[in-house]
């Protein structure tokens, strides 16, 4: 009877042990160490671009910071991971909420909200990397982290190796010296997305190129149409977020008719939403279809 | 009303408000959870008290230092619609904390709150140094104004010179609750020694009332006391500010609506303001976090949006 007991109770101990070796991992985050020892089986993401990568190894996260607009997020992202609650803002989430959710793993952007970093680390242990203002590049390298931490390394590197293989080949089918430039146009004032930004590295990866300037550059940089002019791109891609937005209204201004992509008809409009907000495996992969439609347009 | 009146129902009303702010948001709770949130076991405890509670102490000192230093500078001022925002202490912080989020857009947002209370208090100084110890009360109001507008179109020029690295400071500049807890109740809580010292001076600025003339036949220095009152309402509203962010209207209406209930005596009127200071400021956070939830609205749009028609309505009946 007691020996069975021990028995047991040293398996049951074995069994513990094992299963925390099995997910022991530590990842660098932007705060340096962090280390989980389960997988998280409840996970709350603050940004689109962490519930992408989750999407990616086919992990729903129980909660989103969506800016309560469920169609904000990537429809692709939408099909993986069912429905989820919303959290509120992603600038300014609510805490409430997410400590209502009873998370395992919660994702914060290290731009937006590293404010609250030690409030969210009293809710659950905190996952903290680059989302806004991330490069194509740091994307993938996020991915890859979360990838690790809930448990699905293995799964993720075949799916960043498939999304690479998938952007080889779609870059094959598009212009490579073609220079694309990407802006996202408000009722008063258009937003181009550099060569530093994270459409104009999936327009890179794609081999294609992103228009030079003189000036320093930032990734997203408002821009008047004189300035536009000088830029000059030969592919002019627009994401409307309200319409008629200020690009409308250029249309009837003479300097309009000056700019190449004007005169070849290479002016094109994308959902500004995927394009500027979603970053990730799957947004990328999205824009790029986007672009093989508008470059395979007869 | 009078202040006798006063004082119970606007104690009341504090209590109620903190209460309602304990209870509603994102997550609804009864009156038995909240209690219970108080405790360690519960789980609602980072709720009630790591996020709602300290909210509201925050709520209630913001909202009384701001009242408060609005009620000084309309004191010392002589002028009913004067706000702190006249000594451009507030947009002197705003400018800094917009700078130093520009230009070091690496370093960290826990330094936030010195920069933007050095940026308040130098933005003060400059005043004081444009000014001298001797200037007339309208002299100080308008090179005030004037100097607050000089940094708010500073804040505009970077704001549209690096649009999106501004994104955070945009959010801080509204004023906001969010995100706020015990460190900043810690931070701020030593300058509150500040009130009885304010509350001190209620006397003297009833003599400062009456003119300088009769004010110094009266036995008052009005120069050493509007030093001393403005030096306090610039400390307690650069410490505000770099908590919560420069809450617009709030040193404006909370003074200006106590004066109408109690009078324009001090004794009662400074502490009067500072309880719908924090009545005013716990009610737009309590709207901001329940109008849309789980959406926060800045506390600070909410007080603009009860304080900018006010303000309004006060001109046209000034006229």
């Amino acid at each position: 009877m007691l020996i069975s007991t021990f028995k047991q109770l040293g398996l049951l101990l074995c069994s513990v042990l094992l299963a925390t070796n099995v997910h022991a991992v530590t990842v660098e985050d932007s705060k340096g160490s962090f280390s989980l020892d389960y997988a998280p089986q409840r996970i709350v993401v603050l940004e689109f671009s962490f519930a992408d990568a989750l999407a990616a190894v086919g992990v729903a996260p129980v909660g989103i910071a969506d800016d309560k607009d469920k169609n904000r997020v990537l429809p692709e992202v939408r099909d993986i991971i069912g429905d989820w609650q919303s959290v509120g803002t992603r600038s300014q989430p609510s805490l409430e909420v997410i400590a209502s959710l009873k998370p395992d793993l919660i994702i914060a952007d290290i731009s937006r909200h590293e404010a609250v970093y030690d409030d969210l680390k009293k809710i659950a242990p905190t996952l903290i990397l680059p989302s806004r203002r991330e490069t194509y590049s740091d994307n993938l390298k996020a991915a890859a982290i979360i990838g690790k931490i809930v448990g699905k390394e293995q799964a993720m590197q075949e799916r960043l190796a498939l999304h690479r293989d998938k952007m080889a080949n779609m870059a094959k089918q598009l212009p490579s010296q073609a220079t694309v430039q990407f802006g996202v146009a408000r009722a008063d004032a258009l937003f181009l997305h550099t060569a530093d930004s994270y459409a104009g590295g999936v327009i890179q990866a794609l081999g294609m190129q992103t228009p030079q300037s003189d000036r320093d550059d930032s990734a997203y940089r408002q821009t008047s149409l004189e300035q536009l002019l000088a830029i000059n791109p030969n592919y002019f891609i627009v994401g409307h977020y309200t319409q008629p937005s200020i690009v409308d209204k250029w249309q009837s201004e003479p300097l309009w008719q000056v700019l190449q992509a004007v005169q070849n008809k290479h002016i094109y409009s994308v959902n500004p939403n995927v394009w500027s907000r979603c970053r990730g495996i799957m947004a990328a992969e999205h824009m790029a279809k986007d672009l093989l439609t508008i470059f395979n347009k007869p | 009303m009078t202040a006798q009146r006063f004082f119970p129902i606007a104690v009341i009303t504090l209590l109620l408000l903190a209460l309602a702010n304990l209870m509603f948001g994102a997550v609804s709770l009864s009156v038995e959870e909240v209690w219970k949130g108080l405790y360690a076991s519960s789980e609602n405890h980072f709720t009630i008290y790591e996020y709602r509670l300290p909210r509201i102490f925050l709520a209630i000192l913001v909202g009384a230092g701001l009242a408060l230093s609005g009620a000084l500078v309309q004191g010392v001022i002589r002028n009913p619609l004067a706000s702190p925002d006249v000594l451009g202490v507030g947009h002197g912080a705003g400018l800094a904390a917009v700078c130093y989020m520009t230009f070091f857009s690496e370093a960290s947002t826990r330094w936030l709150p010195e920069v933007a209370l050095a940026g308040g208090i130098l933005a003060a100084l400059v005043l004081w140094y444009l000014c001298g110890a001797r200037s007339s009360a309208i002299k100080l109001a308008i090179t005030g104004v004037a100097l607050a507008a000089l940094w708010a179109s500073c804040i505009d020029f970077l704001m549209l010179t690096k649009p999106l690295e501004i994104n955070n400071a945009l959010l801080w500049l509204t004023g906001s609750l969010w995100g706020r807890g015990w460190a900043q109740l810690q931070a701020l809580l030593p300058w509150f020694v500040l009130i009885p010292l304010a509350l001190g001076l209620s006397k003297y600025l009833n003599l400062l009332d009456l003119g300088d003339d009769s004010a110094i036949s009266l036995g008052a220095r009005p120069q050493h006391l509007r030093l001393l009152a403005l030096a306090i309402a610039v400390a307690l509203t650069a410490a505000c500010v770099s908590i919560c962010g420069p809450i617009g209207f709030l040193g404006l209406v909370a003074p200006h609506l106590t004066r109408k209930l109690v009078g324009g005596r001090h004794q009662p009127l400074l502490p009067a303001t500072m309880l719908t200071g924090a009545c005013l400021l716990l009610a737009a956070d309590l709207a901001a976090r329940t109008l849309d939830p789980p959406i926060e609205l800045p506390a600070g749009i909410l007080t603009a949006i009860i304080g900018a028609p006010y303000f309004l309505w006060l001109l046209l009946r000034m006229k």
